[in-house]
């Protein structure tokens, strides 16, 4: 019993000293995350994102009357404004000191053009006068505002849609100026949410249960047959088995210390996710917990299994990486895995990981409703008894 | 005169035929190099496939509906026109609920009375904020033609730029982008740290070989690998995703070999540094896989909070992205700008080289 | 001292072992060898690289299973070496390292927990004077201190007998005679090892009994002393010289029939000294031969195993 806890502490004490498994097993999953909540935590939340626009106004605001023009221009300039620790929504490309607005223009479409601006919002020529003459008559179509947008950026997309929805904003306040749209009687949408929770996720909440699969299953990936194979290349086992201590014994020990980085993995992320990403989520279920422990299993077995298929340590990195990335991503840990062609399909259903992130996700709340909860347990205990039954046969440990 | 013009023509043949023994071999090392094979030829395929499908899955919004009750021809006249959205009709509210639960619809839509429900998965975090941004266009709309009222101004989307197929097109050319970068980037720290090991770099400078023509090898030849992969991922995208690109050839060869003695030249760099090639590799994986989340190889650097995008500028990966989507003709660029980077590229590789070279072959470096 | 002593080995023979045998394929590395080690002792196997010393160990160290033959270890016969006997036996490995991320004192902790007794961590590290290095990294050891830590893990458990495979190959020869002042202690202390070597110093300054192997097969075995005295009363005689001529070498084998020649260096098996020398100066005057770094010495156990198989230790 000692030679197995020293064994595991061993392992444990190795895994956090060397530089490269340090930072796979906890500091990239971590940054991961922290990096991945970062950036999606703030996509399509006002204050946090910042469109560089240019509104050009070819009105020219000679006629008598209401100025509608003007009225649009000022909006977006009162958007590119924030609160201090904000960002605008808007920062407005404006015109020259004497720049014509043909101009202008033709300067604003080149940088949109050149991804250096997202949209140029153009106010036609005769926009004053197509107003009048719509509020007069309510059967005349809506006076348009160009908005153009390039395709060839992800944030002209989003802009186009914030845009638009700025204008219909306008619209409605010109309307109820005008008394055409009385606020009063407008219905208010309900937002649902699907789910047991019935509530939103936050993005850190989503992704929380699948940083830390992932960190599992590196952390088995590599870990495992990284230590069983190094150390075999360096005789380090060899070593241990002249002494009364026995492969079993070395395998339980080692099991032990990968419990143990496991639990940290688990820890770090969560204590992070919890404190820090304000992710909400409720691991103590015993659902959950039974998924974690069974991810854990899963994902050394994988290992074992690997340790088994390869000769050499840096084989065993070599498959490690082949199998990876695939097995990451197919899993849905980060992305709904639904319209994939057969192929990749295949990839999916064969995939251990794909079964224990439906269970989680199952588990918490948090989706992963497509798999059916005996396969979800079924599936994962049929590859650790297939790994553990081929690493039993295959892996050498350096004794005969 | 004669023993002159013979001593100058045995220092030319010797240093050319010597480089092009060098090219030789360190073609055939390569050949050999099983990792350095993976990483320039199979990861790019790998990653194009699987985020390829990943990402086509989900490309126009799915609005399920259940239409009933009086306020239902209103809501109908509201859909109708809207052609960047699928709507798929649901009998009633638990089928419609259903759905969207189990993602064979994006979010759903149903009336109680006149009031617009609208129903969201939780688990849809990364799509939810543009289906809302949908749905309150939507209840706009509604509202609007529940008073009678036609919108008095509205927005005229008009669409300009060279990639009509979406997000996809865009990430193809990033991930072009990050194999060049990885592959020079390891490559080269990779082999120089692996010969100061095993001495053979000492074996090298102990000849009268210039230190650079051995850099000068090692670049060509994986210029050139990084060329074929490129293409061959391309080719692969273009094949099996049914993308389409604009490829100006003659730009894209210059920049991808600009791109390369680039990376290359940041490969040197950690070779100066790092003494043993797992360290190195190490160095150089965790460099790229960093420098790959804030240059928009998969997410927007547009979209990122400021400090990010702020980040983004000082990465040359960014650059490399942004410079292999406007030569695979999905995005524009000044030209300017355009050769600008090339240049800085280039000359980064051509600057650092014999430089780093000078001191990596150095012994008391090591 | 030790913390048993029930010792069932009667007649003082802690190791014994008879016909013992290791094929791998049609190789027959240990081709049924017997011996046996007294306690107390030094025993050494002898031989070149490949002559079957690590397998032999290996199989007493249960690394791996004998084709055929008996052990005897402890005065019990065994099949194969079991948890019972790896609780007395301390072994140090040809090519066996440490995890490189360990420190010295964890290293020895770790293999302290794998036995039911163990000596104290820091008296390990005192005896292998390692005491110093107790937080350093096991990748940071030099070759010399981590062989220290390599014996140290091997005397953890205060073991009867103890296995040294080329403990001191690599070594400088600074390490090396820390190493064998280790042994020495060791020896004083009534230890019995078994050690193998392909350095005929070391067999000479260690050992009590030396058995000499080659390809798979014990070609001798005796002490040292009465090894070299196989050979007679002969003494050597050694010489260096350049370019002996063919027939200068034909007429000087013509007197020393004994004589064999390694590169420039010739030796000479003598049984008469002085007869033999005033013959040799004689030659080398009539054919114009500096003998240089002449030396006159007793046999030693090269000599023996190239009288014994015609080839040197280390080729």
């Amino acid at each position: 019993m000692n030679g197995i806890i020293a064994a595991a502490r061993a392992y444990l004490a190795v895994s956090l000293r060397e530089r490269v498994t340090l930072f796979w097993f906890l500091i990239f999953p971590v940054f991961l995350f922290v990096i991945l909540a970062l950036i999606f935590s703030s996509t399509g939340k006002q204050g946090k994102m910042n469109f560089k626009i240019a509104v050009v106004n070819e009105e020219k605001a000679t006629v008598a009357g209401p100025d509608f023009a003007a009225i649009v221009v000022h909006t977006f300039d009162s958007l590119s404004t924030a609160p201090s620790g904000q960002e605008p929504l808007f920062t407005l490309l404006r015109p020259h000191p004497g720049e014509t607005t043909a101009a202008f223009r033709a300067r604003a479409d080149a940088a949109l053009n050149r991804e250096r601006i997202t949209a140029v919002v153009v106010i036609p020529p005769g926009f004053n006068g197509a107003m009048v003459a719509r509020l007069r008559a309510s059967y005349a179509t809506p006076t348009p505002i160009k908005v153009i947008v390039n395709n060839s950026s992800e944030a002209s997309r989003v802009a186009a849609g914030i845009i638009a929805g700025v204008i219909s904003g306008i619209d409605r306040e010109v309307l109820i100026r005008a008394g055409q749209y009385v606020p009063s009687d407008e219905t208010k949408p309900v937002t649902e949410w699907t789910g047991k929770n019935k509530h939103a996720v936050s993005y850190a909440s989503f992704l929380l249960p699948g940083v830390i699969l992932m960190a599992f299953f590196t952390s088995g990936l590599f870990g495992v047959p990284g230590t069983i194979l190094y150390s075999r290349d360096r005789h380090i086992l060899q070593r241990y088995f002249v002494t009364p201590f026995t492969p079993l014994r070395y395998l339980l020990g080692f099991s032990i210390g990968q419990l143990g980085l496991c639990l940290l993995q688990f820890a770090l992320l969560y204590v992070i996710g919890r404190f820090w990403l304000g992710a909400q989520v409720n691991f103590g279920r015993p659902g959950a917990i039974l998924f974690l422990v069974l991810g854990f299993f899963t994902f050394l077995a994988f290992g074992f299994l690997v340790a088994a298929l390869a000769k050499t340590g840096d084989g065993g990195m070599a498959i490690g990486n082949l199998l990876n990335i695939p097995l990451i991503f197919l899993g849905g840990l980060f992305f709904p895995v639904g319209n994939l062609p057969l192929a990749l399909k295949v990839v999916v259903f064969a995939n251990p990981v794909t079964y224990i992130a439906a269970g989680l996700r199952m588990s918490l709340g948090l989706g992963g409703e497509g798999m059916p909860l005996v396969a979800s347990i079924a599936v994962p205990i049929a590859w650790i008894g297939i790994c553990s039954l081929i690493a039993a046969r295959r892996i050498s440990w350096g004794v005969q | 005169m004669q023993p002159d013009r013979g001593t100058a023509d045995l220092v030319g043949g010797t240093v050319m035929s010597a480089l092009i023994t060098l090219i030789r071999t360190e073609a055939v090392r390569f050949a050999r190099d099983k990792q350095a094979l993976i990483l320039m030829f199979i990861f790019p395929l790998v990653f194009i496939i699987i985020f390829g499908f990943l990402m086509k899955g989900s490309s126009t919004p799915r609005l399920g509906v259940v239409v009933a009750g009086s306020a239902a021809p209103t809501v109908q006249a509201v859909l109708a026109p809207m052609s960047d959205l699928h709507v798929i009709d649901y009998p009633n509210r638990s089928a419609l609920i259903h759905a969207v639960e189990k993602g064979q619809a994006d979010f759903g839509l149903y009336l109680d009375g006149d009031v617009l429900h609208f129903v969201y998965n939780p688990t849809q975090v990364q799509n939810n904020p543009q289906f809302m941004q949908i749905a309150a266009g939507i209840t706009t709309q509604y509202n609007l033609a529940r008073q009678r009222v036609t919108p008095i101004v509205r927005a005229e989307k008009v669409v300009v730029g060279k990639n009509p197929g979406g997000w996809l097109n865009l990430v193809v050319p990033g991930i072009i982008a990050f194999s060049i970068l990885t592959a020079g980037l390891t490559g080269i720290s990779g082999h120089l740290t692996m010969m100061k090991e095993r001495r053979l770099l000492d074996r090298f400078v102990a000849t009268p070989m210039r230190p650079t023509m051995l850099l000068v090898a090692i670049g060509a030849v994986r210029a050139v690998m990084a060329y074929i992969a490129s293409l061959i991922t391309l080719i692969t995208a273009i094949g099996l995703l049914h993308l389409h690109f604009a490829v100006n050839w003659w730009q894209f060869t210059v920049f991808v070999l600009a791109a390369t003695v680039g990376s290359m030249a940041l490969g040197t760099i950690i070779a100066l540094f790092v003494r043993r090639p797992a360290s190195a590799g190490n160095i150089a994986n965790i460099l790229a896989m960093v420098m790959m989340f804030f240059s928009g190889v998969y997410f927007p650097v547009e979209l990122m909070p400021g400090y990010l995008r702020t980040l983004a500028m000082f990465l040359p990966l960014t650059y490399m992205v942004n410079g292999m989507q406007v030569v695979t003709g999905v995005s524009a660029m000044g030209a300017a700008r355009f050769w600008t980077i090339t240049a800085a590229l280039f000359g980064t590789g051509a600057i650092l080289f014999p430089v780093l070279a000078h001191y990596v072959v150095q012994p008391e470096r090591r | 001292m030790g913390y048993y002593h029930d010792m069932a080995d009667i007649n003082g023979t802690l190791l014994q072992v008879s016909e013992l045998t290791k094929h791998y394929g049609d190789i027959r590395a240990v081709d049924g060898i017997s011996f046996s080690v007294p306690r107390g002792t030094v025993f050494t196997i002898l031989g070149p690289n490949g002559a079957g010393k690590t397998t032999t160990l290996e199989i007493l160290e249960g690394l791996r299973p004998p084709d055929s033959g008996t052990i005897e270890i402890f005065g019990k016969r065994v099949r194969r070496v079991d948890r019972r006997v790896k609780e007395r036996i301390g072994v140090l490995l040809q090519e066996a390292n440490f995890e490189p991320y360990l420190k010295v004192h964890e290293t020895i902790e770790l293999f302290a927990a794998f036995f039911a007794h163990a000596y104290a961590t820091r008296d390990i590290m005192a005896l292998v004077s390692l005491t110093e290095k107790r937080n350093a990294l096991v990748k940071n050891l030099s070759g010399g201190q981590r062989q220290r830590l390599a014996l140290g893990v091997a005397l953890v458990n205060d073991p009867d007998l103890l296995f040294l495979d080329e403990p001191t190959t690599g070594l400088d020869p600074q390490a090396r005679h820390n190493i064998w002042s280790i042994v020495t202690g060791l020896k004083e202390r009534d230890k019995t090892i078994v050690l193998t070597t392909h350095y005929m110093e070391e067999a000479e300054a260690l050992s009590d009994y030396v058995c000499i192997m080659d390809h798979g097969k014990i070609i001798a075995a005796d002490t040292p002393r009465a090894l070299a005295a196989r050979l007679g009363k002969e003494t050597m005689i050694e010489f260096t010289a350049d370019q002996v001529p063919a027939a200068a070498r034909n007429s000087l084998s013509g007197r020393f029939p004994q004589l064999r020649q390694d590169g420039g260096t010739i030796t000479l098996e003598v049984a008469d000294l002085v007869p033999a020398l005033q013959h040799l100066l004689g030659w080398a005057a009539e054919n114009g031969i500096t003998l240089d770094n002449l030396v006159i010495r007793q046999p030693n156990l090269e000599d023996v195993f190239l009288t014994l198989t015609g080839r040197r230790l280390r080729e």
